[in-house]
């Protein structure tokens, strides 16, 4: 009878792995494609890389120290948080785009509707303004660098307090929320900078 | 569970030797087939056993039909569970994908010969090209290049229908890490290319497109994580 018991208790035993794992398999995960926190990697991704590469545009256009530092700064802290969020897509097992739309998380997000397809995200320079970076030298390099940058952080910022409001996770909470910080100051260093050069541009 | 079914066989690349796709999950759903087949092998000849003992001191011999019924049905729902894991785990990832192993990753400014039309990987330029919309051929040594970076290569005949050709405009204008160029000789109209991987398409809107690009957009296979599709080669 002890023998007929251990292998009714083994077969429950199978039947709930077996069960648990056809669960797991087609449910395992937490974080789903569709949510806050993968469209938030994924766009913020895409905003930073643009983030990246106008600020390496710029420190080849000035020998200004203010602004290549500035430059500095931007280009390596978003190259790292580019490189987390892509860490946490690859965690959770989700693709790096989302070929139904960028911002569709952002929907019902005060002011904020879904990006058409092929538009550009909120404060995205346009391909002409990044040529016209790439052509300017010295001081209207650095202006033209300063206000296509504020208007990138704004964008920026906008983007990272709905995932402040919306995201569960805390590591997206609290790196989206040092995002709102860090590019709110910026924003605020980077309009003294401008005031002062277009002061001096008269 | 056999081994066929667990292993999905790829085509040579150019470096000669076909690959063969093995996951560490599918492998371990395979034990595991074996080891509850085992199990209910066991559990069978125990209730035999238990049959011819039982009729010895004289117990009713319909009791034992419980328990044939009771393992057996456990079994069924045992194996048909861990066969659907199996098959979930190795179905294949999109229909009519192609796969190549085997690619170098040297960097040369020489032409190279590529063993795929267009290529899907080996020897390439030091610069990549930028990602983005072209309307002229590429070169394939610095397309290549993007490709180990990550990105997928959208390539389509000459000729195509002009609200196909604005469908993959939109495709790669919307999503990073994607290039689209013609490329003449192409044996079908939309060819999709990333590290290591084609499919061949004939329709812009096949919804295979998507699955692709979730696929494959700095995707697992990319062998160089992290490095961009900006700042390299801008023009054709």
């Amino acid at each position: 009878m002890t023998s007929r018991r251990t292998f009714t208790a083994a077969g429950i035993l199978v039947l709930a792995a077996a069960v648990a794992f056809v669960v797991y398999t087609v449910f395992g995960g937490k974080v789903s494609d569709s949510s806050v926190e993968a469209g938030f990697a994924r766009d913020m991704s895409s905003h930073h890389r643009q983030a990246v590469e106008m600020s390496f545009i710029i420190r080849d256009r000035t020998d200004d120290e203010d602004v290549r530092r500035l430059a500095y700064d931007i280009a390596t802290s978003q190259s790292a948080q580019i490189g987390m969020m892509t860490a946490w897509l690859d965690a959770w097992g989700l693709p790096h785009v989302d070929p139904a739309g960028r911002m569709r998380w952002m929907s019902g997000h005060p002011g904020h509707t879904t990006v058409a397809p092929g538009a550009p995200m909120p404060g995205m320079a346009t391909d002409a303004q990044l040529k016209e970076l790439r052509a300017a030298h010295g001081r209207a390099a650095e202006i033209l660098f300063l206000k296509l940058m504020i208007a990138h952080h704004q964008g920026g910022v906008d983007m990272a307090r709905a995932a402040v409001d919306r995201a569960k996770e805390p590591e997206v909470q609290r790196l989206a929320r040092t995002m709102v910080n860090g590019q709110r100051s910026e924003i605020e260093l980077m309009n003294g900078m401008l005031a002062e050069r277009e002061k001096q541009q008269g | 569970m056999s081994k066929g079914a667990r292993n999905r066989t790829t085509k040579t690349g150019d470096g000669g030797s076909a690959k063969t796709a093995k996951s560490g999950k599918s492998a371990k759903s395979g034990t595991a087939a074996k080891s509850t087949a085992g199990k209910s092998a066991l559990g069978g000849g125990g209730g035999k056993g238990r049959g011819r003992a039982s009729r010895g001191v004289g117990l009713p011999q319909e009791r034992n039909w419980g328990s044939y019924i009771f393992y057996g049905v456990i079994s069924l729902i045992a194996v048909a569970a861990i066969a659907f894991a199996a098959i979930q785990a190795n179905k294949p990832p999109i229909d009519g994908l192609e796969e190549f192993g085997d690619l170098k990753q040297g960097h040369t400014t020489s032409p190279v010969k590529y063993a795929q039309t267009p290529p899907v990987g080996g020897d390439h330029d030091p610069t990549w090209q930028n990602c983005g919309v072209y309307d002229k051929q590429l070169r394939n040594e610095n397309a290549v290049h993007s490709l180990e970076h990550g990105a997928v290569w959208i390539t389509y005949r000459p000729g195509l229908p002009a609200a196909q050709l604005n469908k993959l405009k939109q495709i790669v204008q919307s999503n990073d890490y994607t290039l689209l160029s013609p490329y003449p000789g192409l044996d079908s109209p939309i060819v999709l290319s990333a590290w290591g991987s084609q499919l061949k398409l004939d329709d812009a809107s096949d919804p295979r497109v998507n699955e692709f690009l979730k696929m494959f957009v700095q995707g697992k296979q990319t062998p160089e994580p992290g490095a961009l599709c900006s700042e390299g080669k801008a023009t054709p």
